[in-house]
């Protein structure tokens, strides 16, 4: 829970542009959660589940590294190696979470 | 293994966004090509800018009463005619015009009794739409042949293998003449020569040009281009008609290529000499009543001696964008990427071999829904051990959905420690991981190929499938409004959405049991909406072609059965009643584990 608590004052104080950038993000993968997503329901191999990732990185790391971050875990669906929990950590790695 | 799958990601994200473009493509002018128009080659004084534009506009736009086709032929005076197994029509002698080009094969409906289809028509009619060919010279003084100039023609008509020689005398010392071949199927052979009986040299521009008038109906969507279009110099550039609002026009010069316009199932282009530089220019003329478009070429001027004659060759396509045969032609006239006169987008390197394969079936099965079906059948078994891991992953899944509530409501406050609890139960219940997004997302070119080849091809028109489809281009006409087909009258406007057909109805259904199947998701939220997105995904495939909507109906109906049986196997109960019946083996989701787990996700934070 430090965790959180280290990362609100960061984003309490984020740019207007930054802030609008990171709410239409998170519109559009809300909007992607509740039509498109139908097709991909049992297939997530992680836990949250790729949008649900985004749009907490996003949320938490703004727009820019959010994007990166949440493009990362994309990448790693479908890896041999990677699957279960897998929540957005605080600091910027590329390398997958490591859980058994 | 990261690195891989991002460059990976990189390229769908590319081709994701070119697809994108392709489908919805920015509004932006196409730069406009003002290359040097037809500088005078060896010198020549004052070249003629370009080929002659269409006749002008009649004057004060008089309301014209609209003939009938025979009306029209009938108007402009002596014909030369052609009846083959794919063409009918005439060329007028008066202007040595082919203005009456109809498919024999192609019928106006299904009814194979409807008129052949009209590729080009006769002043007069509704949609006047023709092709010329004559000279421009640089002498003010040559007198050439015009709109009004009537030919003499060799034979009463045109068929393959024997051509027609269109002749005029100017009356000072030059011939000209027209030989018109007409193959087999939708190509015009023209030669164009001149012979100087003069005694001195003239210097002419043969050219060749089509005018359609006013602006046709498009189908109006953004997945397919119809209008002026061409290959200049290699490359394709695509126009639409609005381009050339407000007489606008592109000039380009090209060695080989093409340029024509298109409508979605026939065309009528012109093909030049492949060696020589053309200056071809498309433009529209007049307004209102009165819009023509007319696109044109200008080949190299003839510089002909006393005693010679010079001719050159031309080639009008005017006909059905049968696939096997545009690749024909490209091949036997060397036409440069005569091919992309069909427009396969930007997945062509997907949609094309799917075409091919597709026809293929239908030549083994005789039936294109019967093909479309097979087609499925392959797609599902090259995915089927993926899908077959996946169904396995999401029916231990929904078993163990009764136990997930539980530790949601156990620990619903600590999202941390409740995934660290479903993961145990995961590894103590052997959930192997889901196959993860890639088997559905490789279904998507699947589909949209598919989409994209019925709704393009014009082998897919009037093809029928089993009782009331009886074509799989179109959607299905047995719809609600029309009491499934058996009352006949015109559903307004309005209530198009409403009027869904069998299929799509059958599709909807499909879609509703694969959900049944499946694990709800966790969000509430979503969860709700998804239950109505079968509903909403009928309404919205209702209006698509009724071979699509067949194929994902049969597509669902595959996933339905292996899903179905692999639950089965497993033990998993099927419906949503099953959570219930389920719940004993939700005994003791152990929490006693619980510290060393937390410990590893206090390290999963750092990582």
């Amino acid at each position: 829970m430090t965790c959180h608590a280290r990362l609100a004052p960061a984003s309490a104080n984020r740019q207007f542009p930054g802030r609008m950038l990171s709410l239409a993000l998170r519109g559009a993968i809300r909007f992607y959660q509740l039509t498109l997503a139908y097709f991909f329901v049992g297939a997530c191999r992680y836990e949250p589940s790729c949008s649900a990732y985004a749009a907490e990185a996003v949320a938490r790391h703004g727009a820019l590294r959010g994007s990166w971050l949440a493009a990362h875990r994309l990448c790693r669906c479908g890896t041999r190696r990677g699957r279960g929990y897998a929540p957005v950590t605080s600091s910027l790695s590329c390398s997958p979470v490591k859980v058994r | 293994m990261d690195q891989k799958n991002f460059i990976v990601a990189i390229v769908l994200s590319v081709v994701i966004i070119m697809g994108w473009q392709t489908l919805f493509p920015a509004k932006t002018p196409p730069p406009q090509q003002q290359t040097t128009q037809a500088t005078s080659p060896n010198g020549t004084p004052s070249a003629p800018a370009s080929a002659p534009g269409a006749p002008a506009a009649t004057p004060a736009a008089a309301p014209q009463k609209v003939m009938t086709l025979d009306e029209a032929l009938a108007a402009q005076g002596p014909r030369v005619t052609f009846n083959t197994d794919q063409l009918l029509g005439s060329i007028a002698l008066k202007g040595a015009r082919i203005d009456d080009v109809r498919l024999a094969k192609q019928r106006e409906t299904i009814d194979p009794n409807s008129p052949p289809v009209p590729v080009l028509s006769p002043v007069g009619t509704e949609h006047p739409y023709y092709a010329e060919f004559g000279w421009s010279a640089s002498d003010p003084n040559v007198k050439l042949p015009g709109p009004d100039t009537l030919w003499t023609a060799g034979n009463p008509s045109v068929v393959p293998g024997k051509p027609v020689r269109l002749t005029w005398d100017n009356g000072q010392g030059l011939i000209f003449a027209l030989d018109v071949a007409l193959d087999e199927f939708f190509m015009f052979d023209v030669r164009q020569s001149v012979e100087n009986k003069s005694d001195k040299p003239v210097t002419v521009f043969p050219w060749s040009l089509i005018v359609r008038y006013g602006e046709p109906k498009a189908e109006g969507i953004y997945i397919l281009h119809e209008g002026p279009y061409g290959v200049f110099n290699g490359s394709l550039k695509e126009f639409s008609y609005s381009d050339f609002k407000d007489n606008k026009q592109q000039k380009i010069s090209t060695t080989g290529g093409w340029v024509g316009i298109t409508d979605k199932y026939w065309m009528a282009t012109l093909v030049p000499d492949q060696q020589s530089k053309v200056d071809v220019s498309i433009k529209s003329t007049g307004s209102g009543a009165d819009l023509k478009y007319q696109i044109d070429y200008v080949a190299p001027g003839k510089e002909i001696a006393p005693g010679a004659t010079a001719a050159t060759d031309a080639r009008l396509f005017a006909g059905a964008k049968i696939v096997k045969l545009i690749d024909a032609y490209e091949k036997k006239y060397g036409i440069e990427k005569f091919d992309l006169t069909i427009d396969w987008g930007w997945f062509w390197f997907f949609t094309k071999p799917l075409f091919w394969l597709l026809e293929w079936l239908y030549g083994q099965l005789g039936n294109f829904g019967v093909a479309i079906l097979v087609l499925t059948v392959l797609v599902k078994a090259v995915f089927f051990p993926l899908a077959n891991k996946s169904y396995a992953a999401m029916s231990k899944m929904k078993a163990l959905q009764p136990e997930m509530e539980k530790l949601k409501e156990r620990y619903g406050e600590d999202r941390q420690r409740m995934n660290q609890e479903l993961m145990q139960l995961y590894r103590r219940e052997k959930v192997n991981p889901a196959a993860g997004c890639l088997p559905i997302v490789v279904q998507i070119p699947v589909f949209f190929a598919l989409y994209k080849v019925l709704y393009t091809t014009i082998e897919m028109r009037h093809q029928p499938f089993f009782g009331w489809i009886k074509d799989l281009s179109a959607p299905d006409p047995a719809t609600i409004l029309t009491g499934f087909g058996f009352i006949h009258w015109q559903v307004p406007e309005i209530l198009h959405f409403f009027n869904i057909g069998v299929w799509p109805l059958i599709m909807g259904v499909t879609m509703y049991l694969q959900q049944k199947l499946n694990p709800a998701p966790a969000d509430p939220v979503q969860a709700r909406v998804f239950q109505f997105l079968p509903i909403l995904f009928t309404f919205m495939m209702a209006p698509f072609s009724a071979g699509l909507v067949i194929y994902w109906a049969w597509s669902n109906t595959l996933s339905i059965a292996q899903q179905y049986s692999i639950m089965r196997r497993h033990g998993t109960p099927i419906g949503s009643k099953a959570a219930t019946k389920a719940k004993p083996v939700a005994a003791v989701p152990a929490p006693a584990n619980g510290g060393s787990t937390s410990k590893k996700g206090g390290k999963a934070k750092k990582g």
